[in-house]
């Protein structure tokens, strides 16, 4: 058998041209197989070399490697060309409807006011205030007397206070857990008292049950100008650093010095809630040295917030379970 | 309360008027409303007249040329002869309507147009002068509103009084607050009358046998007085202040009421039978008629006024019909008196009977001015109804209410309690801004004299409240309280409600908040025999109308009713949860129970989504899925038992998720009879967690079990089954029968109907198989599954498909 040059090169040539014509993977294998395999054509020849001269199997072994590594590159670009094809094929046929909606887990929703609620305690917590709760049907002792609101006082009428049958009442505020929370300990107390309070109250825009919280600090030297701190970092934290707050004189029996508070709010003042320092009464009918201890307590509405929060016009639209309402937030 | 301000303008200097409403709002007297009589002037403009023409088709009108401040000027007919050039006038153009209520429109007026109307004052609706048009002061600004040229009528402002001020309820109390906060100098009126020579003592006699119930009580008699309509002055100042002019006698009263704050009567001393007054309980049974023409029944706690026969008036509430001033009277006797506010308060609530004198007198009323407007009255009833003033007062004291004194005050104490830096100088000057004489002792106690009209400041406190009121509480420096760092803590309970909150959001469900009270018939409704526990309900005394009166014992009626009015708004599938205290009575007179609870709600609309399963869950098995993944959240190993006591929920269709004992939570689908109770028609399933049991029980924390690094194995058995076998202890019996090996075992799939034969179903259990230490062989895994396959036969006649 002769391995001329020529008949290489023609080998060779027509090696590359079958691999390039074959248009599919299954024939590309096929042609390399053909030429390349171990019953190939170009192995053929090389089994051949053996039968050569000594001094010319050389340089016929080095062509025919060489030409075999070129027609082995050919096939290999072939290759990559024929996967590349076949995976934009493949790619082109799965198209699917990507318009169609997602397969959404259900979503739950939190009430506004607990939305609320989180956000003010998580503040307070920052500032190392512990929470406090206590029952919603207090005595009168918890919710007005030990507050210092005297038994005539027009806020323990039927008109304006739930009672409940054979005595105690549905809590009027948040107030009473200072009571609870202070009464039988020892200060330093720093505490927040979230919960929901009732009044005999249902109008437009009133609720006979809302939500408050209640805030406070006593110890020996806590003032009027610390809380005032107290609740700009709140507003701050809740409204942004541009709001302001208005502080006006005003009576609760509870609290002396006493104060309604206004944040700024379109040019204007809303009213948000009421503080003062605690009354020395107020501390003794807890057992607490009045001389020695002082400290602040404010309280605020909730729902109001939550309503701004979430821009909810009306009060009873998210105190009534409406859950096209309820959906919208949380 | 009603404060005129021109009024007011009369006793002290006023500020701008901003300043004054912002100063007044924050020292405490909050500004509701501001009203304003008169007219309303602000869209009639100032004029300047530039020149005047004879109008060329008539005699009486004269073309004005009238700078408005706008680029041109206006060309205006006039009809009136007293406009001239260089006058300021009031000007309505086109598009105003005048206080009459026309509406003026660009005209032509004998064939010249006229863009406007110089106006006269019976135009602007300020008084009946027709003569010509109104002229202006020449200062008066071009194109400025008439409004702030000329004050016509008064500006009010409607002030919140905190019901510790009494003092605040008068103009001297007002003037009094503006001359704290601005400085200035009160004009009191004149108050000594001109005496005649008779006694007042002589006409009548004044007695008080209630000396706890009347501190003090002055008498004054005015003899001979026309009785006939006020000047218009006063009965203007009535009107300002929200009252009705009646007759000169009894606006008076009404006047220096409103004056000093100070109530005053006004008895028809003819009709006072015996020329006596007493001032005592009333007699059990006693009644009077009152000025309003009701006929009241007096309690022997009630103060009344007495003549020597009976009642003649409710102390310091309204005054006997048949002892007022009428036309008739001649002699009058006013009272003037300080009534124990508490007796006045107790009556006026018990009668619902409430005045502008039982207002004050509940607030306190100085004690000190209480002869001052028995005087001030007397004087001016000589002025305005021709009256005699008999010589002297009638004057009888009770038991004097007690003073404030004087109150010692350590002068660091303000700074400590505000965090403010005030010099006692600065304390004593801010203390006499509101009638607080404070000197200093020579223990460096500042001792404090209160003014008799602040019945309210009592101790240290209340004094620098004051100063820091005037010093202004928007002076005191924001600062952040120092403290010692102490670990912050919060109610277990309250960590329990936020993670129910999150899991049950988690699991797609809505928050509500309703009010917890309910109906005697949800009782009922929800199907509770007449001794369950759930009707031990606290009953409030006073409920509101359309609202239940027991608080609620349960959560569900709540929910039901929550979740009907949300299918009725056509909410397709509803799923809602409340998370709140529920109450349960203990002995009369003690605080209930309130067991915490959290309940959940879901109905089934139609499949609502492209990817939803073919056939929606049951709302059963979705309730029941809820609250076995909330408990398992809460760390709570909870076995279900099928079948459950509550009445409400459906016998075949419900189930309890207990620990040992302890029922943790009740579900299933509603009892039919509920539904139809509740009117519910939509299928819908519910569950209530007892949060209250599981505070008792704190779930256990999660723990970490050894991953397996070799293979599993997974066998699935399809099985027949009766149809009646219930499949949950089916795989109870597969878990128990197949060893360690087994990591997992569920079912996944259920099938009756074609192919199976009639009251059999075929189940789909997947177990898998693993272990931690080594790769599993075959022949074990097959071994096992062969063991199970040889139980569901023998135990359940299963036989695999």
């Amino acid at each position: 058998m002769s391995t001329g040059t020529g008949q290489l090169e023609l080998l060779e040539r027509e090696a590359c041209e079958a691999i390039a014509r074959a248009s599919s993977l299954q024939a590309l294998r096929e042609a390399s197989a053909r030429y390349l395999g171990r019953k190939g054509a170009l192995s053929a020849l090389l089994r051949g070399i053996g039968e050569l001269a000594p001094d010319a199997r050389a340089a016929a072994g080095e062509a025919l490697n060489r030409a075999a590594a070129r027609v082995e590159a050919v096939a290999s670009e072939r290759q990559a060309a024929l996967e590349r094809a076949q995976s934009e094929r493949s790619l082109a046929e799965h198209v699917l409807d990507a318009s169609l909606p997602g397969a959404a887990p259900p979503r739950g929703h939190l009430h506004p006011v607990t939305l609320i609620e989180r956000e003010m305690a998580e503040f307070f917590h920052g500032l190392g205030f512990s929470v406090e709760e206590g029952p919603e049907v207090e005595s009168e002792w918890n919710n007005f007397d030990a507050l210092r609101i005297a038994a005539d006082h027009p806020s323990r009428d039927s008109h304006d206070t739930f009672f409940v049958e054979g005595g105690n009442v549905l809590r009027t505020h948040t107030s009473p857990v200072q009571i609870r929370a202070m009464t039988g300990r020892t200060p330093p107390f720093r505490f927040i008292a979230p919960g929901r309070v009732f009044r005999v109250d249902h109008s437009a825009t009133k609720s006979p049950f809302f939500h408050q919280i209640e805030g406070f600090i006593v110890d020996e030297h806590t003032s009027f100008g610390d809380m005032k701190g107290v609740l700009y970092a709140f507003a701050r934290h809740l409204m942004g650093p541009d709001v302001r707050l208005r502080f006006r004189a005003h009576f609760f029996p509870f609290t002396e010095p006493s104060a309604e508070f206004d944040f700024s709010w379109n040019g204007g003042w809303l009213e948000w809630g009421g503080c003062g320092m605690i009354h020395p009464g107020v501390l003794e009918n807890c057992g607490i040295d009045s001389r020695r201890f002082q400290g602040f307590a404010f309280g605020m509405g909730m729902d109001r917030s939550a309503m701004q929060h979430c821009g909810i016009p009306n009060i009873h639209l998210m105190l009534d379970g409406d859950v096209r309402v309820l959906e919208q937030v949380g | 309360m009603r404060v005129p301000l021109g009024w007011l303008a009369t006793w002290i200097d006023l500020p701008v008027r901003a300043e004054l409403e912002e100063r007044l709002t924050l020292a405490g007297l909050e500004i509701e409303e501001v009203l304003r009589t008169g007219p309303d002037l602000s869209a009639i403009r100032v004029g300047h007249v530039l020149e005047r023409k004879q109008h060329p088709n008539a005699d009486r009108l004269s073309v004005c040329s009238v700078d408005l401040g706008e680029a041109a000027p206006a060309t205006i007919v006039c009809g009136a002869s007293n406009v001239a050039a260089g006058q300021k006038v009031a000007v309505a153009v086109p598009g105003v309507t005048l206080p009459d209520g026309t509406k003026l429109k660009k005209s032509k007026i004998r064939g010249e147009v006229s863009e406007g109307m110089i106006c006269s004052a019976r135009e602007l609706g300020l008084g009946d002068d027709p003569s010509g048009i109104l002229v202006l002061d020449p200062g008066a600004n071009i194109g400025a509103p008439l409004s702030e040229v000329l004050q016509a009528g008064e500006t009010i402002l409607d002030v919140e009084i905190t019901p510790n001020r009494g003092d605040w309820v008068s103009m001297l109390g007002m003037a009094r607050e503006v001359r704290a906060l601005f400085g200035g100098t009160l004009r009191m009126p004149p108050s000594e009358p001109v005496e005649g020579t008779r006694a007042a003592s002589e006409d009548v006699r004044i007695a008080i046998d209630d000396p706890d119930g009347c501190h003090l009580y002055v008498g004054r008699v005015v003899r001979g007085v026309q009785i006939g309509p006020s000047p218009a002055w006063l009965a203007a100042r009535l009107e300002a202040a929200g009252m009705r002019a009646i007759n000169v006698v009894v606006d008076v009263t009404n006047l220096v009421l409103l004056e000093y704050g100070q109530p005053l009567h006004a008895f028809d001393l003819a009709s006072l039978r015996g020329a006596e007054v007493r001032v005592r309980r009333a007699h059990s049974g006693e009644k009077l008629a009152t000025l309003d023409g009701e006929t009241r029944d007096l309690a022997p706690d009630d103060l009344v006024i007495a003549d020597a026969e009976r009642a003649v008036a409710i102390a310091g509430v309204m005054g006997g019909a048949e002892t007022e001033v009428r036309a008739t009277t001649r002699d009058v006797l006013i009272e003037s008196a300080q009534f124990a506010p508490t007796r006045v308060r107790r009556t006026s609530k018990r009668l619902g009977l409430r005045s502008e004198a039982s207002y004050r007198f509940e607030r306190g009323v100085d004690p000190d001015g209480v002869a001052r407007a028995a005087d001030r009255a007397a004087r001016l009833l000589a002025e305005l109804a021709g009256g005699t003033v008999s010589r002297g007062r009638v004057e009888v004291r009770g038991v004097a209410a007690p003073r404030s004194g004087e109150i010692v005050l350590d002068p660091s104490h303000p700074n400590r309690l505000l965090g403010t830096k005030l010099t006692t100088e600065e304390i004593v000057s801010l203390l006499a801004r509101v009638g607080v004489q404070a000197r200093l002792d020579v223990d460096n106690r500042l001792r404090c004299t209160v003014p008799s009209w602040r019945n309210d400041l009592s101790i240290a406190e209340d004094l620098i409240e004051e100063i820091a009121r005037i010093h202004g509480y928007d002076a005191i420096e924001p600062t952040m309280p120092r403290a010692a760092l102490a670990p912050v803590s919060r109610p277990a309970s309250l960590a329990l409600v936020e993670r129910t909150r999150d899991q049950l959001k988690a699991a797609g469900l809505i928050e509500i908040r309703l009010m917890p009270t309910l109906q005697p018939a949800d009782l009922d409704a929800l199907r509770l025999p007449t001794d369950d526990a759930l009707r031990r309900g606290v009953r409030l005394a006073n409920p509101m109308p359309g609202m239940g009166p027991l608080l609620c014992t349960s959560l569900l009626p709540g929910l039901l009713r929550a979740a009907r009015r949300n299918l009725s708004r056509q909410v397709d599938s509803v799923r809602i949860f409340e998370v709140g205290r529920t109450f349960l009575a203990r002995g009369p007179g003690e605080l209930p129970e309130e067991p915490l609870r959290a309940a959940a709600l879901v109905t089934r609309g139609e499949r609502a989504s492209l990817w939803e399963p073919g056939s929606p869950i049951p709302a059963f098995f979705e309730a029941k899925g809820i609250a076995e993944s909330l408990l398992a959240e809460l760390g709570q190993r909870a076995v279900f038992q099928a079948g459950s006591s509550a009445p409400w929920l459906h016998p075949g269709a419900s189930g309890e998720l207990r620990s040992v004992d302890t029922v943790l939570c009740r579900l299933g689908e509603l009892h039919p009879e509920v539904a139809s109770a509740f009117e519910i028609s939509a299928a819908c399933a519910l569950l209530e967690v007892d949060l209250q049991a599981l505070l008792d029980r704190p779930g256990e924390p999660s723990r970490y079990r050894e991953v397996s690094s070799y293979p599993a194995v997974r066998r699935d058995l399809a099985v027949l089954l009766a149809s009646s076998q219930p499949a949950g202890e089916v795989l109870d019996a597969i878990r128990k029968t197949a060893g360690n090996m087994l990591v997992s075992a569920a079912i996944f799939d259920r099938y009756e109907g074609k192919g199976i034969p009639a009251g059999k179903v075929s189940i789909a259990f997947r177990l898998v198989f693993q272990r931690p230490d080594r790769t599993l062989l075959d022949a074990e895994v097959a071994k096992t599954t062969e063991r199970v396959v040889d139980m569901l036969g023998q135990r359940f006649g299963g036989e695999l498909r």
